[in-house]
């Protein structure tokens, strides 16, 4: 897995490529955790090159969205493919965050 | 098409990918679409993620046993983890409004979703899962 950040005015673009599964997904809280650390609190997660995703992966996902509830901070995910957005809306996670068609529309109004 | 694996892995998750890659490879095998393969391959790692982590609670001493029989028609995986067993009735709706934002509980949710069936044994130790071709041979 790879994961690249650009900031975008007061927002920070996370780019994630690959799988986010049992074994990368540790990869991903830690860059995570660091993004916290810098008191990041937008955050959009751009998933456009995620292959697969585990329960693992969305557990690290939920939990970036926590965090940054307790801060007062917002995340929005855009880039999903229709595989990858089958799981979230088999798991109804698809109302818990907010998804975004484009990463134009993730950056509206944010 | 015939193909079988039978597998013991000690109770370490980097053991995980190098037995997926074999049942990716056999996957491709088969008929089944790329959407179905990753179903199966999600509900799999799934159940040997639980049997793992839940099940040998990462106790390295203790082994999960996976059998792999894919034919012309179905896919079916066994799982056995060494661990205490678990009260299946006890698992929690992960699509609850009040259970989203919890991290875990989506494994057998996932299971149960993505393949035609799913069947523990053995105090919830072991799991049996069928996923049947659509367009067999």
């Amino acid at each position: 897995m790879k994961i690249t950040q650009e900031k975008c005015n007061d927002v920070t673009v996370c780019n994630v490529e690959g799988e986010i599964n049992i074994t990368t997904s540790t990869e991903l809280r830690k860059n995570f955790d660091a993004l916290l650390r810098d008191k990041v609190n937008k955050v959009i997660v751009d998933l456009t090159a995620v292959s697969y995703i585990d329960s693992s992966g969305l557990a690290t996902l939920i939990e970036l969205f926590q965090r940054l509830k307790k801060t007062g901070g917002h995340m929005r995910f855009t880039g999903m493919s229709q595989k990858i957005r089958n799981i979230f809306e088999i798991t109804k996670l698809h109302k818990l965050f907010e998804i975004c068609d484009t990463r134009e529309a993730a950056l509206q109004n944010f | 098409m015939n193909a079988f694996i039978r597998e013991k892995l000690s109770s370490k998750l980097d053991a995980v990918p190098v037995l997926m890659a074999r049942v990716i490879d056999m996957l491709k095998e088969t008929t089944f679409t790329e959407d179905e393969r990753i179903n199966v391959r999600l509900a799999l790692e799934e159940a040997i993620a639980n049997a793992i982590r839940h099940g040998n609670r990462m106790d390295a001493a203790l082994t999960v046993e996976i059998i792999i029989e894919v034919n012309d028609t179905s896919f079916t995986a066994t799982v056995r983890d060494q661990g205490q067993g678990f009260d299946v009735a006890s698992l929690a709706d992960p699509t609850a409004k009040e259970n989203l934002m919890k991290t875990s509980g989506r494994g057998v949710f996932l299971m149960r979703q993505l393949m035609d069936s799913v069947d523990f044994f053995d105090g919830g130790r072991g799991i049996r899962m069928t996923k049947t071709l659509k367009q067999g041979g």
